[in-house]
């Protein structure tokens, strides 16, 4: 175990579950928080692979379960189009998220067949945007014009992009310019000096800590944050101040 | 250098000891996307703030368009910092490898030649590639070359063929193989031939496999590499930081094995 160092980390974007094109071991919380603790970060939002790769509302029933009890671990549910009924209507969605604890929900609009922007969506993700919680999606599961059509649609909405890698920051920069609600996440968000070029054009606020683990090493992030060329109350906000002006941190170590 | 230290270095934001050795990286820009921080200056300041002491890089231009114009840039940045930065020759195989070889021999600012098959679409296997490594097996210099599974230019399986041909020769497999998919096919390469090294850069490399590789091979033929500016290199040490290593595999995989490859090159 490393410990914790001087800053509070807080990660947006961890994941329990086993994974079917990795190993990541079990996928147990256990294991979750000894990656944690190795790399120093304090507490998580964890979604649970199931919800992505088997049924939305049985992983997000399994999330809870298992970070039940656990206070550095809270539980990310995965949302659908409610056309379907398989997470409910957007108030009964956001009704049960409050009551289980959920402090910010995924979208997969890729892997789950419908358009981050599109009107199938929408009503719900208006529902979270009533409830205060953010929306989380990686970059691979849609594209920066219908992050930015989402983002106008639901101008309170906080959505946040992770995993965008070393090659997208002349579309993000647009991105940002244009919205105000839209954030990137710091997993795998891998251009030389891009986290320093972020936070000098658009500020800290709109950085948001994330480490994509287990698939992805949690080293990265942390190590990438932490010995950046950021003053301290920038690598403060970006590990976990944004995050917890976006949603209620509460009780969470 | 511990990785206690190391580690701990990160989550106090201090400045570790100047101990690593960066045995992959790139330099200036590129244009298929956007880099903030491309130039020489840049990299080195960043070196010292990851305690980074030394690192082998090739620039944009060669690997991408110009192996010539693209070398005389390497060899401008490591004459502005000889104590810090060291060149990759690029042999680009469609433009007149054997002239580019003689025009560089003997020039202490270049201590490797770099090849990057797949982006010049020609097979490391193929015979424009071997002035290279007659080159290489006269001058003792390594071979750092790009391999991505899978692909009909630079399989890691194409390492291994090159290994048999040229035992002398010492090869970095770059990135090895460069999906977690193929980590394992560059591990039984380097596993058959202990003068194949796996280096560690790439967006799917991960502690674990990190670990695992260490495990399979030993630390003698693990190099860390940052792949920098293509990729930050904070991203691509802090995976080796916090793998789970003994203290004494972290040194080597961090600086000592690529010491000792040098050494033998007399650079």
């Amino acid at each position: 175990m490393t410990g914790p160092g001087r800053f509070r980390l807080v990660d947006a974007d961890a994941t329990l579950g086993r994974q079917p094109r990795v190993d990541v071991g079990d996928g147990s919380a256990a294991a979750l928080l000894e990656r944690m603790d190795r790399v120093g970060i304090a507490a998580a939002l964890v979604s649970h692979s199931w919800s992505r790769l088997h049924d939305p509302a049985i992983g997000n029933a399994l999330v809870s379960e298992l970070v039940a009890g656990e206070r550095r671990l809270a539980a990310c549910w995965t949302v659908l189009p409610h056309g379907t009924g398989e997470t409910g209507t957007p108030a009964a969605f956001v009704r049960s998220a409050r009551e289980h604890g959920v402090r910010a929900v995924r979208a997969y609009p890729a892997d789950h067949g419908y358009e981050l922007a599109g009107p199938d969506a929408a009503p719900v993700f208006a529902a979270l945007a009533d409830a205060g919680l953010p929306l989380l999606v990686d970059a691979g599961q849609t594209s920066w014009a219908e992050v930015e059509a989402l983002a106008r649609r639901h101008p309170s909405l906080p959505v946040v992009v992770g995993r965008a890698g070393y090659r997208v920051l002349r579309r993000i920069a647009g991105v940002l310019d244009r919205t105000s609600n839209v954030h990137v996440g710091t997993a795998d968000l891998s251009s030389n000096g891009g986290l320093e070029w972020l936070v000098a054009r658009f500020g800290s606020a709109r950085l948001v800590f994330g480490t994509g683990m287990p698939e992805r090493d949690p080293g990265e992030s942390v190590t990438r944050l932490l010995w950046s060329e950021l003053p301290d109350d920038a690598v403060a906000a970006v590990g976990a101040g944004t995050l917890a002006g976006l949603t209620d941190l509460g009780g969470l170590a | 250098m511990s990785a206690g230290t190391l580690a701990g270095a990160v989550l106090d934001r201090r400045t570790p000891p100047p101990t690593v050795v960066d045995a992959h990286a790139h330099l200036g820009p590129y244009s298929l996307f956007f880099i903030p921080e491309q130039d020489a200056a840049g990299l080195v300041r960043v070196m010292d703030r990851c305690g980074v002491a030394r690192t082998l890089l090739s620039s944009h231009l060669a690997i991408q368009c110009d192996a010539a114009a693209g070398n005389d840039a390497t060899a401008a940045a490591v004459a502005a910092y000889p104590d810090r930065l060291a060149g990759y020759l690029v042999v680009n195989p469609w433009q007149d490898p054997v002239a580019e070889l003689a025009r560089w021999a003997g020039d202490p600012r270049f201590v490797g030649i770099k090849l990057h098959p797949s982006l010049h679409e020609y097979r490391l296997t193929g015979p424009r590639y071997r002035p290279v490594w007659e080159y290489a097996a006269a001058t003792r210099c390594p071979v750092l070359t790009h391999t991505t599974t899978g692909l009909p230019y630079d399989d890691p399986a194409m390492v291994g063929e090159i290994a048999e041909r040229y035992p002398d020769v010492t090869i970095l497999a770059g990135h090895s193989g460069l999906f977690r998919a193929g980590f394992d096919d560059a591990i039984e390469v380097a596993r058959r031939h202990p003068h194949v090294l796996l280096e560690l850069c790439g967006s799917f490399m991960h502690g674990d496999e990190i670990s695992r590789m260490v495990g399979e091979v030993g630390a003698g033929q693990v190099v860390f590499g940052s792949d920098a500016p293509f990729i930050d290199l904070r991203m691509s040490l802090g995976r080796v930081v916090f793998a789970r290593l003994d203290e004494a595999d972290r040194d080597a995989v961090l600086g000592g094995t690529m010491r000792r490859v040098l050494a033998a090159a007399g650079h």
